[in-house]
Order: structure tokens, then sequence, then C-alpha cells
């Protein structure tokens, strides 16, 4: 086995220790986070599976189902706000893109106060549906329909706080090493986020629609 | 064990960002709104558009994995998109495997015929989606 | 929103209140003697050795992956050896109590454990030995290994690292803590809804036992990340995929397994804390809710989980037989494949946790065929091993003796899990002890993996064997004590007993108990020889000093640097240009050492803010077990200002000039490993040692 592989070579004349060696950080940050990343996507997936097992009128236990909770139309307005933001964070990664640190914070900045204006109408949805008795205590299905809301809206919590962090930071200490991976792992957090939208809005809001 | 750069911006993981940020925007809107279309008109059956809708929401994910995330096989990035291809059968195995398991529980537990009174009659006939 | 519990509650204390502690209860009160001895030994011992500031410097702020690597063990084996003696109760407790005139102690009606301490013991031995036992001692194995295997100088994160080993002290003191403040939960270590549900264990237990595990299961999480990363990015040049060791890809395996199935138990958890606390209806028995979906949502983690203790296991299993076989692993490619498969499959099997549920059936046959399909990659490793073994020079020294009796557990346990894949055949042993002996017998093929894999790596680590004579006494009675514990518990189970009974009704099982009590109390005694193991070897450590490669015959990359390893692992990176690099070095005469020139060296530094992420988080779990919100409040605003904090901090590594690297490594002198450093091998036969 092992021969196989080294027949061809001379071990007397080959190096036995590498030289000059080392890792690429950024590299390593990265794929760690998007590690991380996924395992949250597995997060998403249990929700689903929670979603998907209680998502019958029965586990409405006589209280609003999906038809009642589930409003495509202001669903498409936090669509817009959420990929709008999404879209300025990528401005700032173009922005990194040059070197640029104004460029990157007024990016962040814009993704910011955007990202707040999503809150602004989910936050407004799920108050209009707890006034109307809607609540995650009435029934299973509730529970599974607002577990996945809040629970994407802690992701947009987190995003927005991250960004405040990375305003100082790149203010403080402008495009270091460290800097610059906490930056592409909050663009793949913030884009990530956008893509569990993606099923959130389908399943969760559009589903709601149909039957 | 690690190197500095001194221009870590230059890094080719940043160097990734581009113009498909804008297309991923519009393509993604544009997908979402015709989901929001097709169900706000009722074209089809209830199974078709839920069918049209995650062909729909699989292609919008897909574009932002492309364009957003930047899911390719460049050197830089293959490790990203094989964890992500890893991940995915998971998603469906767990999704799948339990919907399976539950809907021939509720069949056989009966479950699906306890009448509720807030739940219309429609409703109730087709719950199986 | 908060879930109204009726009894007392404070704003200062939560519902913690003196009654809480249970000082009436005598076992109690003797553990907590007992802990309180061993605590103040400890302390006295550390303060007279003046070692506070190693134990600070050198350890408890450490980032170093050797050292984090041990402490993951020292917690398994704590805890270990507190899931024994729950074992050691239940065994006597069913045994005691037989029979209808059975006697009874201790305010009990039969035996001394009243049924609801007894349920206590069962879960929290469960909970203990899977979560806070097994997989801290693996992980911990993983943790040393697979960097020295690849030629790494540390994890990919060094600090995340750390972070994840006091998430799980956190969940494990958090256990321990249930001991004496309040109890634990009685409802089995996987949970049995709606007993776990606010309504029928309206105490704290269920929450000391959902908290804990969801600790552990975040710090199980962020280590998978941490060594798939590691394996992915940090391999030394030419240490390609196919060169890759096997315990390394073992490894890898498992921690798909942990990635991927971990951030499911977070949430199966989550969603329990959740109807507990804020009224939500996930595993309710009524307004919507689904009893099935936490067993679903579980057991997704839950049989995955056994995979991920189980692939380490083989790894281990799989380094030490070619060492004493003093041949190359048989068929490397479908061991690697195996590792895979079993990774892959354990994602398609959970159903047959509960096939009682009353599922289609062809969802249950789905799931039998599923299940039975793991034994295919399981079976070719078991061959691999054979033809690894099939003429070869075996050496039965003690870790081949663990790893050749692994085997015969393998077989064992897997054959009776075939029996138990059939859905049918399933109905009627499940819930019985029969189910429990199967997966005995997989858990102790892990236990006899690691004993086996600590015997082996112990040198590499220490820098000097454990002593062989008291080990193979410690061996031969653990083996006669599973014996003589699980060959009856098989029977019973055909019987028809049933699981977690504090009460026989039965007398006719009472022998068989009985012979299950003679085996606990022979596990008792092969305890004594451990310990003896572990004191003689440290006695001797200089007449059992070893060289670079303690069995002479070893192959892969860990062995080619110092025993024990320096903290930056290698001088400089080696360059691997085989699979098995050391024994192809060997064999080449290029094994020695000396590199041609020293290079810089660029280290993480040690901190202490995983610590304190640890002990904020166990005051965290401990405030929501309580209900104790300011503690809540203030330790999850400490964590996370925390975090941010430690994101300002730019002097996070430091350089070590290539002047004082060589200036270290001259500074070490290795044993001479009873033969030539480079040259032609004698013949390749080994050359033996003294006294062995």
């Amino acid at each position: 086995m092992s021969a196989a592989t080294t027949e061809t070579l001379d071990a007397k004349r080959n190096p036995m220790w590498s030289s000059g060696y080392g890792h690429d950080a950024i590299a390593t940050k990265t794929l760690g986070f998007w590690l991380y990343m996924l395992s949250d996507a597995m997060m998403f997936t249990a929700l689903f599976v929670a979603y998907t097992v209680l998502g019958h009128t029965f586990n409405a236990a006589g209280g609003p189902w999906a038809t009642a909770v589930a409003h495509p139309g202001t669903a498409f307005k936090e669509t817009v706000w959420l990929f709008s933001s999404v879209l300025a964070y990528g401005f700032a990664m173009i922005a990194l893109k040059k070197g640029s640190r104004s460029g990157v914070m007024l990016g962040i900045a814009a993704a910011l106060v955007i990202a707040l204006g999503f809150l602004a109408v989910d936050a407004h949805e799920v108050m209009t549906l707890f006034r109307m008795g809607a609540t995650p205590e009435r029934s299973g299905f509730l529970s599974a329909f607002f577990t996945l809301v809040f629970y994407h809206g802690l992701h947009v919590v987190v995003g927005i706080a991250w960004m405040l962090v990375m305003l100082v930071q790149v203010a403080a200490a402008g495009l270091t090493e460290k800097v610059v991976y906490r930056l592409l792992n909050l663009r793949l957090f913030w884009h990530f986020q956008a893509v569990m939208w993606v099923f959130m809005f389908t399943f969760l809001y559009l589903r709601g629609a149909i039957v | 064990m690690t190197h500095t750069t001194d221009n870590a911006w230059q890094h080719p993981e940043v160097q990734l960002a581009g113009g498909g940020y804008v297309v991923a925007y519009v393509v993604g809107l544009a997908l979402m709104g015709l989901a929001l279309w097709l169900v706000r008109g009722h074209v089809g059956s209830p199974l078709d558009l839920g069918i049209a809708m995650a062909a729909i929401a699989a292609v919008a994910a897909i574009v932002q994995c492309v364009l957003l995330l930047h899911m390719n096989i460049s050197e830089t990035q293959i490790w990203h998109t094989v964890a992500l291809v890893l991940f995915i059968p998971l998603f469906i195995l767990a999704l799948g495997l339990s919907s399976w398991m539950f809907h021939g529980l509720y069949r056989r537990t009966m479950m699906m015929t306890v009448p509720h009174a807030a739940a219309a009659p429609t409703q109730a006939a087709k719950t199986g989606g | 929103m908060l879930v109204h519990i009726d009894g007392p509650w404070s704003p200062l204390l939560g519902r913690l209140a003196l009654s809480e502690i249970p000082y009436t209860n005598p076992i109690l009160v003797g553990t907590f003697i007992f802990a309180s001895l061993l605590a103040v030994v400890l302390v006295g011992l550390v303060s007279y050795l003046g070692l506070w500031r190693t134990l600070w410097r050198d350890w408890l702020t450490s980032v170093d992956h050797k050292k984090i690597g041990i402490m993951y063990i020292l917690i398994g084996l704590v805890m270990l050896f507190r899931g024994f003696i729950d074992a050691v109760m239940m065994r006597t407790q069913q045994a005691l109590a037989v029979g209808p005139h059975s006697p009874g102690y201790l305010n009990s009606l039969h035996g001394y454990l009243t049924p609801y301490h007894f349920g206590q013991i069962y879960t929290a031995h469960g909970t203990i030995m899977i979560l806070f036992a097994a997989t801290p001692l693996l992980v911990g194995i993983m943790n040393i290994l697979v960097p020295l295997q690849i030629g790494a100088r540390d994890m990919a994160y060094p600090y995340l690292n750390a972070v994840s080993l006091w998430l799980t002290a956190a969940g494990a003191a958090l256990v321990m803590a249930s001991l004496f403040v309040g109890n634990f939960a009685h409802a089995g270590w996987f949970g049995i809804v709606p007993v776990m549900e606010l309504p029928y264990s309206p105490g704290v237990g269920v929450d000391y036992w959902m908290w804990a595990f969801q600790l552990s299961s975040i710090g199980t999480t962020l280590g998978g990340i941490n060594l798939l990363a590691t394996i992915v990015k940090m391999r030394a040049p030419g240490m390609t995929w196919g060169r890759l060791p096997i315990f390394t890809w073992a490894s890898l395996s498992a921690n798909l397994i942990s990635l991927t199935t971990f951030p499911v138990l977070s949430v199966t958890l989550a969603l329990l804390a959740l109807d507990r606390y804020v009224g939500t209806h996930f595993y309710t028995a009524g307004l919507g809710g689904n009893l099935m979906l936490y067993n679903d949502l579980f057991w997704i983690w839950g049989h995955p989980e056994v995979y991920f203790v189980i692939l380490p296991a083989f790894g281990m299993i799989s380094e030490i037989i070619p060492t004493f076989s003093e041949k190359p692993l048989f068929g490397y490619l479908g061991m690697v494949l195996a590792s895979l498969g079993i990774a892959g499959v354990s994602w398609g099997v959970w159903l047959h946790h509960f096939f009682t549920m009353a599922a289609a059936p062809a969802v249950n046959a789905f799931f039998s065929i599923t299940t039975m399909a793991v034994g295919i990659p399981t079976g070719v490793k078991v061959f691999n091993w054979a033809f690894t073994m099939f003429r070869g020079r075996l050496r039965f020294e003690l870790p081949m003796m663990w790893a050749v009796a692994a085997l015969f557990f393998l077989l064992v346990g897997g054959l009776t899990g075939m029996m138990n894949a059939f859905a049918t055949n399933d109905y009627m042993v499940h819930n019985s002890v029969f189910v429990v002996a199967h997966f005995h017998m997989m858990l102790l093929l892990i236990v006899y993996a690691i004993f086996g894999g600590v015997n082996y790596w112990f040198p590499k680590v220490f820098g000097f064997r454990l002593e062989q004579r008291f080990g193979k006494w410690f061996f031969w009675l653990f083996t006669a004590g599973t014996a003589t514990v699980f060959i009856p518990m098989f029977a019973l189970g055909f019987m028809g007993m049933t699981r977690r009974l504090d009460y026989v009704p039965f007398p006719q099982w009472g022998p068989f108990l009985d012979a299950e009590v003679v085996g606990i109390a022979i596990y008792v005694l092969s305890a004594v020889f451990l310990v003896a193991q572990l004191y003689v070897s440290f006695r001797d450590r200089a007449a059992n000093r070893a060289g670079l490669d303690a069995w002479e015959t070893s192959r892969s990359l860990e062995w080619m640097t110092h025993s024990p390893v320096p903290f930056y692992n290698f001088a400089v990176t080696p360059q691997v240009h085989a699979r098995d690099e050391r024994a192809w070095r060997v064999e080449h005469g290029v094994d020695g050492l000396r590199p041609e020139r020293y290079e810089d060296i660029h280290m993480p530094r040690n901190t202490a803010v995983p610590l304190w992420l640890g002990a904020l988080s166990f005051g965290l779990a401990f405030g929501l077990v309580w209900r104790i919100w300011w503690l809540v409040e203030v330790c999850s605003a400490a964590i996370l200002a925390l975090i941010v904090i430690r994101s300002f901090d730019h002097d996070t590594d430091y350089t070590i000039p290539a002047k004082d690297v060589e200036r270290m490594e001259r500074a070490i002198r290795d044993v001479p490993s009873g033969r030539r450093v480079s040259g032609d091998l004698p013949d390749g036969v080994p050359a033996l040692r003294e006294g062995l």
C-alpha cells in the first residue's frame, strides 16, 4: 500500500521537513463559520420538521390555523426589506474588494438601517397576531409557526448587533485580517439568513394562503 | 500556525464580491413576487400550486447560493460547496422521512378525522399537504 | 408569557430554598461528605505542592489541544466513575427488591431506593455515560490525536476548542450540582414525553437534565466544526486524503455526524424548554401538540450519536491492530468508505427506536432495512481487522488485548442489534432489558477501544508507558465483570423483563439479578486494579520512559515527535510522503528528528475567556433551572459582553523565534527506542525491550 504511492520517491533526497509553510487564516475561519451556518440550517430544518408535523388543522386545536395567521402580502413586504438589506451588505463587500473603508462602513450602515425596517414590519405583524389571540401558547400549530418566525427574527437581531460591532471595528482597526474575516463571516451569516427566508416565505406564509 | 497578510482585503474570498449581488436581488424578488402572484390568483389546484411554489423556492435558493454565497467549485470555495452538497440530502431526509412517518401515523391513529369546531370541512379534507 | 408554577418563588433565589437541599437522604449526605472530602484533599494537595499557578496558567487557561484533550478525558473519567456508581446502585436495588417479601430499607418499600430516586439514578446513568463520559473521552482523544496525526500545530480554532471544553465542563458540573441541590430528571436519559412536560414533572429535575444536555450539545457541535475544519484545512504538506491516518478518517466521519445531528438535539431540547417555560404545545398531550414529534426529533440526533461515539472507537482499533500485527492496515480504502458509509447510513435509521409507534408498515420496513444496512460497512471493518491480523506478527500487549476484546463485543452487540432491527422482533423485545444488554455491548466495545487507546497513546502524551501487569489484571477482571453482568441480562430480556424496574415482581428472575450483582462486584474489584495500574505506572515512570515510538512498530505521524509532545507538536512541520509516514521513514532509514533548519513558530496565546464563558454558562443554566431571572439576565449579558470584548482583542497570537525553537528542541533528550534510529532494520524483527 504505502509502497505503491511512494515507489518512485528517493527517500534520501526528498525533504523530510517542510519550510515556509503556513495556513490561510482567512479561508480557515470562513470555512469553520460556513460549517456553523450549515449546522444552523439543520436547526431550521428541525424547526421545519416540527412545523410540518404540527401543521395540520387539528394541531390548531380549534384555534386560528395557517389560513388566518399567514399573510403573504405582509411577508412579501418583509421580503423586499430583507433582500434590500442583503443587497446593501453586498455593496459593502464590493467596497471591501477595493479596500475602501468608508464604502464598507456606508454599506453596512445601510444594511443595518434596512434590517431595522424589516424588524419593524415583522414585529408589527407579530403584535397584530398576538392581539387577535394567536399566541404561541394557543396551540401546537401556533407554537411551531411562531418559533420559526422568532428564530428567523433572532438571526436578524443578531445580524444587526454584529453589524454595529463591525462598524466600530472597521472604524477603529481598519481592514486588518481579523476584521476582514469577520466581515466575510458576517456576509455568510447575512446572506444565509436570506436563503432561509426564501423557505420561510414559501412554506410558512404562502402555504397558508393556498389551502 | 497562520500567516498574516498586510492587505487582508486582497484575499481571494473578498475578491468574489461583484455584480452578481444585484442580479440575485432582482431575480430573488421576481421569483418571490411570482410565487405570491400565483398564490394570490389561485391559478391551479392546491397541489399544483404547492409543487410550483416548492420549485420556485428551490430555484430562488439555488440562485442565492450561487450568486450571494458564491457556491462554486473554484479553489477558494470548493469546501464550502462540498459541505453544502453533503448537507442537502440530510435536509431532505429529515423532512421527508418525518413527514412520511407522521403521515402514516396520523392515518392509522385516525387523528385526521377528529372533528374540530373551527376547522372548516374543506380544510380538513386537504390537510395532507 | 412565562408559565406559572405553583409553589414558593422568590426574586432572589427563584425556586431555590433550603428544603431543596436533600440533607435528609443518607445516601446523598454520604455522597456529599465524600465529595467534600475529595475536594478538600485536592485543594490541599494543589496548595501543598504550590500548583495553583501552574494549574491556572498551564491548564485552565490553556488553548493547547493536547491539554484540552487531557482535561476532556479527566471530565470523562470522573463522570464515568459517577455513572458507574449509579450502575452499582441500580444492580443492587434490583437484586434486593425481588418479590413481594423482599425487605425495604431507608423509607423504601422494597430495596433501599424509592421509585422516584431510582428513576433519577437510571436517568443520570444514561445521560452521564453517553454525554458526559463516552463523548468527552472520545472528543478528548480526538482532540489530542487529530492535529498530531495530520502534522498540525493545533486545532483550526484553539480558542473555540477551549470554549467547547468549558461548555462540556459546565454541563457536567450541572449534572453534579443536581445531586446536592434539588434533584435530577426521573424520566429516562432520552426523556419520556409527556412525563418530561411541566404538568407531570413540575420539579427542577427535568430542567437540570435539559440544560446540562443543551450545554453539552452546543459544546459538541462547536467541537465538531473545529475538528472538521482542522482536518480539511490544517493538514501538513503531502498529507493527501489518501494518506490520512485511519483514526483521522474515523474522526472526520464522526464529526460529520456531530455537526449535522447535534443541532437537531439543540432544537429538540429548546422546544422542550419552550414547552416548560413559556407554555407552548410542541410535545404536550393535547392542544395540538404531538408526543411523537419529540421522539422523532430526539432520535434524529440519538441514533447518529451512537455512531458518533462508535466511529472514533473503530478508528482507535484500526490504529492499534496494525501496530501490534506489524503489518499495514488491510483495506485502507474499504475502511475509509465504511466509516463514511456508517456516517451516511446513520441518518436514515432513527425510527427503529420507536418501531412500536405504529407508523405505516412500509415505514417500519424502510427503517428496518436501513438499520440492517449498517451491518454492511461494519462487517467490512471486522473483516479488514481480521485480515490485518492474518499472518501478522501478533503481539498481545495491553492495547492489543483491549482492541481484540472489543471485536468480540462488536460481534455480540452487532448481531443482537440485527435481531432488534427486525420490526416484528422489536415489537417483542422493545423496552426489555434485552435491548439494554444489546446497547451496553456496543457501548462496552467503545469503552474497550477507549481503554485500548488510552494504553496505546498514553506514552505519547505523558512520556511513559502504563504498567502492564496490573493492567492485565484490570483487563481480565473487567472482562469477567462484563460477561457476568450482561449474559444474565440477555437471558432476562428473553424472559420478558422490562427496563427501569425499581421492583422486580417475579422471584424466578432473582438468581439472574444476583449473578449481575456478582458481575458488578467484579467490576468494582477491577477498578481497584485500574487505580493500582495508574499508581504503579506513575511511581515507576522513570523505568517506563518511552521513546518517540513507544511500541516500536507504530505507523502514523504522531509517533514522529517527542514523547511527551512539546507544546508546538513538531519543531518543523513534517513533509508527508506515504500513508504510514512513520513506518515509511523507518523503512527508508530517514526517521531522524533533526531538521536542516528551524523556523519561527506562530502559536495562539492562552486566554481565560473560555473558562469564564463556561462558568457563566453554568450560571445561566443554573438560573434557568431554578428560575432565578436576575442570574439569567446577568449571565446572558456577561456572555454577550465577553464575546464582543474578546473580538476587540487583537493580540491573540505570538511567535516563537527559530533560535528558541532550536534551543528547546536541543534541551529535550529522547530516550533511545532500543534500536538504531537510522539505517536498515534488523530484518524487521522488533527489538525486545527490557521488562516486557
